[in-house]
């Protein structure tokens, strides 16, 4: 068979992006909204959540397929316009095929015969019916691959539980007959991703990732490459939470503009990490130029509304750092997080986790966000060490934290897989529709881990 | 959504990020592995020293040999790109690949040239049906011997085969009437052959039945080898009782035109790839059904569980507090607890 030659496509569905390509390249080759967009008559879906009203202001019409999205929830252009009519609503029996994805399906919702849904929730897949369609589509539609002719690397959250992998198992073999199927955690997947930097002297599998994307923040403890379950914590601040939180403090002061989507625009645009928030305040009031204004135009060009920038800037990454200022009942800190579970781990890997902190994902990318932590980070466990000085009387070799930041963070978990597709093994690491047929399902319950080198 | 589009979405669109991000002085680094159906991957580069200027595409493709001994490809695809301003075929492909365009971003690309690049592959498949409208227009004009219904003599009509996979082959046979497209199939997986003759056997019959696609091309499905293929020994129809032969009869009305002739190839081209996806859309569909069935069937089971703790603890609850405070929870006549 000649699939040999082909490359393997490689996809991480997270739970506010989908990233899809092909292994071997730098980036994915698409990036959209895990978003599917359904005809309201259809009976199988089952959570219906409306779209999202997203404000009328628009920079611009696009192409739905150009450009890459960092939203999951908006899109330049809202006009219906653009999409190819599908040309099945009166069709009967065809209810099923009546659907789409990515940022036709965030267009298609603004129409009133689609209700647009998220399968994936928190990482984890919730609605498979979706997901099956959502995967149909996104590999003959936008990656033009015929699956049997492919091996496919996906990847799963951390504590994903084992039923879920037999689920993507029994689509990828049984509806697709994909040619070979790897399931890669994604923390495993982030810290390759990390050999890219630097900063990384050796390419080991040990390591703590921080994996923040829209929807959860998790810290994930991975010793050679197993990830220690026990360990992994997580905390319900995410994207999300940070855009609502910019959308707050647009709302208060009475903006021009204050809807979600403006919200992420700066978010992504203007906001950053400081050292200190007691100074950046002074520094704003003393220095007028911190201030920034954003521009809201509308679909047409023709309004314009001017949203002004302030102390959210530094406030809304602020949440990872004093979560106090944005929510009641979530309080520690993400420093005192990652120390925690450093700590929650066996004695003899603890340096190595320390050692090699990991952040990936889109909510990662604040300017300085790796250095406040390794500050943060750094403060609490030298006062540890310092203290069990103290109590024992001896002297301690000190401990070395670092956090390293990359140029792939954004994508890193489908960078790291896209480099683990590439290589020659890769193939002889994945189940084959063969294995598949002979043991069932349950095969996937296992992979052998890359060792490369 | 089921359709497909003729041209690689992938390619336009990463084509028009190197042409727009050119324009405005940023241009990109590219190195990219792009793929289609069929055993087709293109490989999308540019050199450090000069990504401002050339973007080339690659592309390798299962179907390029046996195109290229119908004869004429590079002369299509001459002819196809030459209205591109901008577009050059390198002689010398890049290593591992079959041909290597060259897109010069100054010239300023316009959507059409980008559009064009994205269907290379469709334009390499369309090179012998091209032949074939050719040799039609030369056949047509033969005269029919009145008593045997032969043509009476000139050239003998050849038989165009595009091995697009690798047991996979569409012929292609102009006459002078007709030109006949035949696809040979064959399944690897058991579920597929079933879903695939269901699907095609409605196929055959939809145009029976709808009056309104009467003018779509005649198509026809089975396992006898069909007489078009007449003498051909080509290896792929050799033994393999399993293969299905789906043929589409294109009449003069199909190919008249320029733009009926490449839309008729465009969808002729897609045909397998349609095909399969179908498959794998009914698969789908069967498995929500199933999944639905499978939670109707779990909520009827609840429904009959007893719920063993609470059974477990009733004794002792009753003689401790005395009257129960099971509360809104009810009963059935033979005490069991109501589960929704
Ligand atoms: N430059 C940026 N600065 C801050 N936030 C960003 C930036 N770019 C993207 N984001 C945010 O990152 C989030 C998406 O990240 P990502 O794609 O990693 O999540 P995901 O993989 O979909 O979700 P998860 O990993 O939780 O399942 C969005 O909330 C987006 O607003
Ligand atoms: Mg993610």
């Amino acid at each position: 068979m000649s699939y040999l030659n082909n490359p393997a496509v490689v996809m991480d569905n997270g739970t506010g992006l989908t990233k899809l390509g092909f292994a071997g390249n730098d980036s994915p080759s698409w990036i959209f909204p895990t978003a599917i967009a359904t005809s309201q008559g259809t009976a199988t879906g089952s959570n219906k959540n409306k779209a999202q009203a997203t404000g009328g202001s628009n920079a611009g019409g696009s192409n739905p397929y150009f450009g890459n999205s960092t939203s999951a929830t908006s899109f330049n252009n809202l006009s219906s316009q653009m999409l190819m009519s599908n040309n099945l609503a009166g069709k009967r029996g065809t209810e099923d095929l009546d659907f789409y994805i990515g940022n036709e399906a965030l267009i298609a919702s603004q129409g009133a015969s689609y209700s647009l849904s998220y399968p994936i929730r928190h990482g984890q897949v919730e609605n498979w019916d979706h997901m099956e369609r959502f995967w149909e589509n996104s590999i003959f539609k936008y990656l033009r691959t015929e699956p049997e002719d492919h091996f496919f690397l996906l990847t799963e959250p951390p504590l994903n539980p084992p039923e879920n992998r037999e689920q993507i198992a029994e689509i990828f073999f049984e509806s697709f007959n994909c040619a070979g199927l790897y399931i890669a955690v994604q923390a495993v997947l982030a810290l390759a991703a990390s050999w890219t930097s630097s900063k990384v002297v050796d390419r080991s599998l040990t390591g703590t990732v921080i994996d923040s994307g829209d929807g959860v923040t998790h810290v994930i403890p991975v010793a050679e490459g197993y990830v220690i379950g026990s360990a992994i914590k997580n905390i319900p601040i995410a994207g999300r939470d940070i855009t609502q939180f910019i959308q707050t403090l647009l709302r208060e002061r009475g903006e021009a503009d204050t809807s979600l989507r403006t919200a992420e625009r700066i978010k992504q645009e203007y906001c950053y990490v400081c050292p200190d928030i007691v100074k950046e305040f002074n520094k704003f009031d003393r220095d007028p130029e911190k201030f920034a204004q954003y521009v809201v135009e509308n679909q047409e060009k023709t309004q314009k509304k001017v949203v002004d920038v302030g102390y959210e800037r530094f406030l809304a990454p602020e949440i990872f750092f004093n979560p106090e200022i944005a929510s009641s009942d979530f309080l520690t800190p993400l420093p005192t997080i990652v120390d925690q579970t450093i700590q929650a781990c066996p004695i003899d890997v603890r340096k190595g986790l320390y050692n090699n902190i990991v952040l990936s994902g889109g909510s990662t990318m604040f300017k300085d966000f790796g250095r406040r932590l390794q500050r943060d980070l750094k403060s609490i466990v030298n006062n540890r060490i310092a203290q069990n000085e103290l109590l024992s009387g001896t002297k301690s070799t000190g401990v070395d934290v670092s956090v390293i930041s990359h140029r792939k963070q954004r994508n890193a978990v489908w960078f790291g897989g896209s480099l683990l597709a590439q290589t020659a093994e890769f193939k002889s690491y994945c189940h084959t529709k063969k294995d598949y047929e002979e043991y069932g399902p349950e095969i996937v319950r296992n992979f052998s881990l890359f060792n490369m080198v | 959504m089921l359709q497909l589009k003729p041209y690689n979405l992938l390619i336009q669109k990463t084509v028009s990020e190197a042409v727009e991000a050119a324009q405005q002085g940023r241009p990109l680094a590219l190195d990219r592995i792009i793929s289609d159906f069929d055993y087709t991957t293109f490989h999308m580069y540019n050199t450090a020293e000069d990504q401002a200027g050339t973007v080339y595409l690659s592309v390798r493709t299962k179907a390029w040999q046996s195109v290229l001994q119908c004869g004429g490809l590079l002369e299509y695809l001459q002819e196809v790109y030459s209205g591109c301003t901008g577009v050059t075929l390198l002689q010398q492909p890049e290593q591992g690949y079959d041909l290597t365009l060259a897109l010069q971003l100054t010239s300023s690309p316009t959507e059409d040239t980008v559009l064009q690049l994205s269907l290379l592959k469709t334009h390499i498949m369309a090179s012998p049906f091209k032949l074939a409208f050719k040799e039609f227009d030369v056949l047509k004009n033969v005269p029919v011997d009145p008593e045997t219904a032969q043509l009476q003599q000139g050239p003998a009509s050849s038989l165009f085969a595009i091995q697009y996979r690798d047991d996979e082959t569409i012929f292609i046979k102009p006459a002078n009437d007709r030109i006949t497209v035949i696809f040979d199939t064959v399944f690897e997986d058991e579920t597929d052959k079933i879903f695939g003759k269901v699907f095609l056997q409605e196929f055959v019959d939809a145009r029976k039945r709808n009056r309104s696609i009467q003018s779509a091309p005649q198509v026809l499905y089975s396992h006898e080898r069909p007489l078009e293929l007449g003498s051909s020994n080509h290896p792929n129809l050799q033994g393999q009782p399993s293969r299905g032969y789906i043929t589409f009869v294109l009449f003069p009305r199909h190919f008249q035109t320029q733009e009926v002739q490449l839309s008729s190839v465009y969808q002729l081209v897609l045909f397998r790839n349609y095909f399969h996806y179908h498959i794998k859309c009914a698969k789908a569909y069967m498995h929500s059904r199933m999944r639905y069935r499978v939670n109707t069937f779990v909520k009827v089971l609840n429904r009959a569980k007893v719920d063993d703790d609470d059974n477990d603890n009733q004794p002792a609850a009753e003689s401790s507090t005395g009257a129960t405070s099971t509360g809104p929870t009810r009963r059935t006549a033979t005490g069991r607890k109501l589960v929704y």
